[in-house]
């Protein structure tokens, strides 16, 4: 297997589930024919044919809708919408629908359902292109939502997501869908949905980000490590349910937490995570948790974009707080 | 020539009016300059330039149409970029293989990783430890009486004004700091066990030379298992079992303790021994001998009886894998010949690294040293 870039390990996990369960269906604005606005779904629907990858009208709602219904009714579909800016008609569909039709039939209904959508800022796009509104759907009772962070885990997963008995909002972050490349084997194998991925062992503080503010955060690890600070950095990838577990376990070898996301900053999820540290990990903190966010704007257009998301200069600063904060 | 073809401008419009061009033939520009301002059904727009280089090509003129996709602009170069969509804004791309190691999924903190010897051990508010952090004091030797172990502010004062109250603390220096420090590290790293023994010595002359003696029974027990006259470096677990027995004697000083090295104790007579011994040790006392002479034993022995005490579990020092205890030598009620007789009687005691030592070897090797020991002459 080659060396894949994040938007090419998607379409990679998409094929194999078309392969190998007939019960999965892509819908979406143009994933068809044009293989989808950043070409996710290139080449699918002239592989697995129209009755597999469909077309849908400009309708994001009726997307959800009819969605959820095949998802009742025993396949599992995978909707795109294009843009997170665009998801916001779907919420309703979401909300009162598919993450409580387990609960209104008392478990006879499930909702295997899989929303994929492009979401952050970083590419210069205008306005409704740049939102992360995981937070939003984090908050809704019946909902996982998951983040990759690199194409292997795009690619397991997805797969974890498609195969889920229940709805699941899988927010693909843009600005890495062809920053870099990876190795990854076409072997189908999903990764869990309910865990952290620490990607690096460090002894000093903990970095807890998920999706692309990554890069940053390691690279801010890299910068730490020259001045002989040892980060450990925590991807968080299934946003929820949230494995506190291996961020509390984190936190209390290092007594020190940095929390990134690109989101702004009010209930963002890095406000859940600080609270349930300091409900839980209160005795081991050596210093105040620091938040590294967006802010409580709308995404700039270009010019000031940059300014607005979490840099690395920003995290480096919010970690050397956290260090002369402590003995 | 690389051509830039009109980008989708998004909201699904599907064609543009040139309405005027920035740039012209033979350009050079940079990456996101303006290039055209084209005209769709919705705004004027500034197209940016995807990347720097020489014009070499306009492809249409002002008030013409473009359709998505269509050729705009020719730059001079190799190549065209790969297929990303029909993406709104500019994505990066590159051909960057990442590798990443395997996550660690789900994280397991490390058995006593840091635990031990952070404050992250001490469990403590923020606002608590701030406040010790003002007083100046050590949280770990602030004795807990909140719940579950917590320290409390009032804990931190109580502790300030009991260490105001005996005054300022003394740095350790010199030798004693040495020994904190290589003592700590032997009790992370070395697997110490400790055996003990007694050697019945009734049958030696008035007079023997107890050092002496230990020594001669040291190389006894070398020959016996030479696995513990040996040096082991347990990041690399690999040891070296040494050939010349080079014995480090522990000596106690006010300022601390030595351990200067006796070299080649089995190729050496009793009298040269002594004579080296001596010499050592009037050396050590007056603080002149050289650090080289404090360095590279193969083997240790501590001969604190002298002073007081039976038995002891004596810290093994890396490199080496092995030290002697020697306790206090006294009558004691034994069984001899199926009667109880008062004989003089040597205490042992035996630590080694079971890393690299087993429990066989050591047993062995305790062994011979009673034996020899216990021989008249």
């Amino acid at each position: 297997m080659a060396e894949i870039a994040l938007v090419e390990a998607v379409n990679l996990a998409l094929a194999h589930a078309l392969e190998h369960d007939p019960a999965v269906v892509l819908l979406g604005e143009d994933i068809g024919a044009n293989g989808g606005v950043f070409r996710a779904t290139l080449g699918l629907q002239a592989r697995f044919g129209a009755e597999r990858v469909l077309d849908t009208p400009l309708a994001e709602g009726g997307i959800a809708g009819a969605a959820i219904g095949m998802a009742a009714m025993g396949l599992h579909p995978v909707a795109e919408i294009q843009f997170t800016g665009f998801i916001y008609p779907i919420i309703d569909q979401v909300l009162n629908h598919a993450a409580r039709l387990r609960h209104r039939t008392r478990g006879r209904l499930t909702c295997p359902l899989v929303i994929r959508s492009p979401c952050g800022a970083g590419i210069h796009a205008p306005e409704h292109h740049s939102e992360s509104p995981e937070a939003l759907f984090a908050h809704i009772p019946g909902l996982r939502v998951v983040m990759p962070s690199s194409p292997a885990r795009a690619y397991g997963l997805l797969l974890a997501a498609i195969r889920d008995p229940d709805p699941v909002i899988f927010l693909e972050p843009t600005r890495l869908y062809r920053l870099f490349k990876q190795r990854v084997e076409d072997t189908g194998e999903a990764l869990p949905l309910d865990t952290c991925f620490t990607l690096r062992e460090g002894a000093d503080v903990t970095l807890v980000s998920w999706g692309a503010m990554l890069q940053e955060v390691l690279m801010t690890a890299d910068r730490l490590a020259e001045e002989g600070i040892s980060a450990e950095v925590i991807d968080v990838a299934t946003l929820k349910p949230l494995d506190i577990e291996t961020i509390l376990a984190s936190v209390a070898k290092t007594g020190r937490c940095v929390i990134v996301h690109e989101a702004p900053r009010t209930c963002g999820l890095g406000a859940e995570i600080a609270a349930a540290i300091a409900e839980r990990g209160l005795y081991s903190l050596l210093a105040p948790i620091e938040r590294v966010t967006g802010y409580d704007v709308v995404v700039p257009l270009f010019r000031l974009e940059t300014q607005y998301m979490p840099s690395v200069a920003r995290i480096f600063r919010a970690v050397k707080k956290t260090l002369e904060a402590s003995t | 020539m690389n051509i830039f073809k009109l980008p989708d401008l998004g909201e699904g419009l599907q064609e543009a009016e040139i309405v005027e061009w920035h740039v012209k033939s033979g350009d050079e520009v940079e990456v996101d300059q303006p290039l055209v301002s084209v005209e769709t059904a919705k705004a004027i727009v500034d197209i940016p330039s995807p990347q720097a280089g020489r014009i070499a090509k306009l492809y249409g003129g002002k008030g013409d149409i473009v359709h998505l996709g269509a050729a705009l602009v020719g730059f001079e170069g190799e190549g065209g970029q790969a297929d990303t969509g029909t993406v709104v804004g500019r994505m990066e791309t590159s051909e960057r293989v990442v590798h990443e190691a395997a996550p660690l999924a789900p994280s397991t903190p490390l058995p006593g990783g840091g635990l031990s010897v952070g404050t992250t051990a001490v469990k403590a508010t923020p606002a608590v430890r701030a406040l010790a952090r003002k007083l100046d004091i050590d949280l770990t030797m602030v004795m807990p009486t909140g719940p579950d172990g917590v320290v409390t502010s009032s804990d931190v004062e109580r502790t300030a004004k009991l260490l105001t109250e005996l005054g300022p603390p003394e740095a350790l220096r010199g030798v004693r700091r040495a020994m904190a420090q290589n003592m700590a590290q032997a009790q992370s790293e070395v697997a110490a066990a400790t055996v003990i023994d007694d050697a019945d010595i009734d049958a030696w002359e008035a007079g023997a030379d107890v050092t002496i003696r230990l020594i001669r029974a040291l190389v006894a027990g070398c020959r016996a298992q030479p696995g513990l006259n040996a040096w082991f470096d347990g990041r690399s677990a690999r040891r070296r079992v040494l050939a010349k027995i080079d014995v480090g004697i522990a000596v106690d000083l006010p300022d601390g303790l030595f351990v200067p090295v006796l070299r080649d104790v089995a190729h050496r007579d009793a009298a040269d021994l002594r004579a080296g011994l001596d010499r050592m040790r009037a050396d050590v006392r007056a603080r002149k001998i050289p650090p080289e002479e404090m360095r590279g034993n193969s083997i240790t022995l501590s001969n604190f009886g002298m002073i007081a005490g039976k038995y002891a579990a004596p810290v093994v020092v890396p490199p080496t894998v092995a030290i002697l205890g020697a306790g206090r030598v006294h009558d004691a009620v034994v069984a001899h010949e199926g009667k109880p007789v008062v004989h003089a009687i040597l205490p042992l005691s035996l630590t080694f690294d079971h890393r690299v030592v087993t429990g066989g070897e050591a047993a062995r090797f305790l062994g011979a040293v009673i034996q020899d020991l216990e021989s008249a002459v």
